[in-house]
């Protein structure tokens, strides 16, 4: 039984990072009504990033962990102004399945970028906290202790901001009744902007978490990318509590079964509980026919 | 006549190719009430919305007091003191009704003068404080209505167009929103006010625009307008 312990510590971190990569593809596509297909090489450039500041640069680690944010906060600026906003401004009926089509090319651009530099061999992450704390005979990594407190602050910031600031509530407003926001003064393609900048620099931060217990190489964000996706799913596109939810139950299902019934039937058991609730729950479990704005 | 808060000369808009408005023409004189009456999809809505930006002036002017607004995006327009109270409220559904009241002081940066407004408009709409922290998806029609107005007060912008106050609620309801335009009159606000129904605002109004078909008919006092028989039959149905 002495097993269970590393299990539900390895579901719970896992858990904690699907919840932070699904926090910016909710936002976005909550906000936008865009799947960012790109999202998943914006983790993978935010491990990167930390690695050469850290590693290559020989940089403090003050600077290399706020790398990732900067960097992906920038890239997801820039998907907005050179792919989304023109998308959106020419061809606004048909801007969901083109931006994902869209969005899917910066992504394979992005990833190739990557492959390029860096070349297809792994590299270990440097920025991780060394050792472990033991609770109750169950070893607990200092890292995965990190990985779920830096989640916790930034989902509660991310909460705190969207409900309590004038900009969170500009976008909420936005992603509820984009007409009413302009009515009223809101600049709706600065408020989208934001968004995708949020998003961006939440997602580098996931990478580098991730990097930090994985290694890092060019599909690094890609499986995140996919749970995040599932998650969104799940919980009903654009609900970001139902997604956070989502991500720790699922998470604790893939590493139990995982250790149950062998690594490779995680993923699939994961995927038959989706078409099960899509099946029961088309919109998804907390979703409703329109989607749940934020 | 005071001076003209907004002043539309030669308006034309309209959706796609097709244009809606094709010249109209209007004077809202500060501290006025004016209608704009017609039919259903005959451009009332559509003269509101080209004046706010959301639909682009092909031809001709729209100035407050003076300053051109054609050309300006909607957020520009509302920085520059039109307010906006649009047909079916347009409310946040997942926001409080506080918080929705909020959104309408997004371009106020000053806190002291948020909480100003914010006391006004909850002592001229009482029931929005009772209801302060209730989801907006939850009011009933006539609270939606009372919010959207709210909303719009809290922009204190100079302007304030109101699209159709009316539209979908009970009788007793329309009474108390027309009782809130009227109180709103009282206290010297420049109002557009786009109904259906003249008699209504015949004892409200300082002028009216009969509008069909994209374009003004006639102009005139609404009394004079609620005995011109042939005007009312041709137009509005009776």
């Amino acid at each position: 039984m002495e097993i269970l312990g590393p299990v539900f510590v390895a579901g719970i971190t896992t858990g904690a990072l699907y919840a932070l990569a699904t926090i910016g593809l909710s936002l976005v596509w909550g906000a936008l009504g865009m799947l960012n297909m790109a999202h998943g090489a914006l983790l993978t450039i935010g491990g990167y990033a930390a690695f050469t500041l850290a590693t290559l640069l020989g940089a403090p680690w003050p600077v290399a962990v706020l790398a990732p944010v900067v960097v992906g906060a920038l890239i997801g600026a820039a998907i907005y102004l050179l792919v989304a906003q023109p998308l959106l401004a020419r061809a606004p009926k048909s801007f969901e399945t083109n931006v994902i089509i869209a969005t899917f090319g910066v992504a394979i651009a992005l990833e190739n970028a990557v492959l390029l530099i860096f070349g297809g061999q792994p590299f270990g992450q440097s920025i991780a906290l060394p050792g472990h704390l033991q609770a109750g005979g169950t070893f607990i990594p200092w890292q995965n202790v990190l990985i779920v407190a830096v989640v916790m602050v930034l989902m509660a910031g991310t909460a705190f901001f969207l409900a309590r600031t004038r900009a969170g509530r500009a976008i909420r407003a936005t992603a509820q009744h984009r007409e009413a926001a302009q009515l009223l003064g809101v600049p709706v393609g600065r408020v989208y902007l934001q968004v995708l900048a949020l998003s961006g620099g939440i997602a580098g931060t996931c990478g580098l978490l991730v990097s930090s217990i994985t290694q890092l190489s060019p599909t690094l964000g890609a499986d995140p990318m996919l749970k995040a996706f599932i998650m969104c799913v799940v919980a009903g596109l654009g609900n970001l509590p139902g997604a956070i939810g989502a991500a720790f139950v699922l998470a604790l299902i893939e590493a139990f079964a995982s250790y149950a019934l062998g690594a490779r039937w995680g993923f699939p058991l994961l995927l038959a509980i989706v078409i099960l609730v899509l099946i029961w729950r088309p919109d998804g479990l907390f979703g409703r026919a329109a989607v749940r704005r934020l | 006549m005071a001076e003209a808060a907004l002043a539309i000369e030669g308006l034309v808009t309209g959706y796609d190719r097709r244009d809606v408005l094709t010249g109209i023409s209007l004077d809202l004189p500060d501290g006025a009430l004016v209608t704009v009456v017609g039919p259903n999809g005959h451009g009332k809505t559509t003269l509101l919305r080209a004046i706010s930006g959301l639909l682009p002036t092909r031809r001709g002017s729209i100035r407050l007091f003076g300053k051109k607004l054609a050309g300006l995006a909607p957020h520009q327009v509302a920085a520059a003191g039109i307010v906006h109270v649009p047909q079916g409220d347009l409310l946040f559904p997942q926001m409080s009704v506080h918080e929705n009241l909020l959104m309408g002081a997004y371009l106020e940066n000053n806190q002291a003068v948020i909480r100003r407004r914010l006391e006004e408009v909850e002592a001229l709409l009482p029931k929005l404080a009772e209801r302060r922290d209730q989801l907006a998806s939850s009011l009933s029609g006539g609270e939606r209505r009372m919010v959207g107005i709210g909303r719009g007060l809290m922009m204190g912008g100079q302007v304030m167009l109101i699209d159709e106050p009316s539209l979908g609620l009970a009788p007793i309801i329309i009474e108390q929103v027309y009782e809130v335009i009227a109180r709103l009159k009282a206290s010297g606000r420049t109002i557009l006010l786009v109904e259906e129904n003249p008699a209504r605002v015949a004892d409200l109004a300082d002028a009216i625009h009969l509008l069909d078909n994209g374009r003004i008919v006639w102009s005139g006092p609404p009394h004079d307008l609620l005995e011109r028989d042939e005007l009312l039959e041709t137009y509005l149905g009776g």
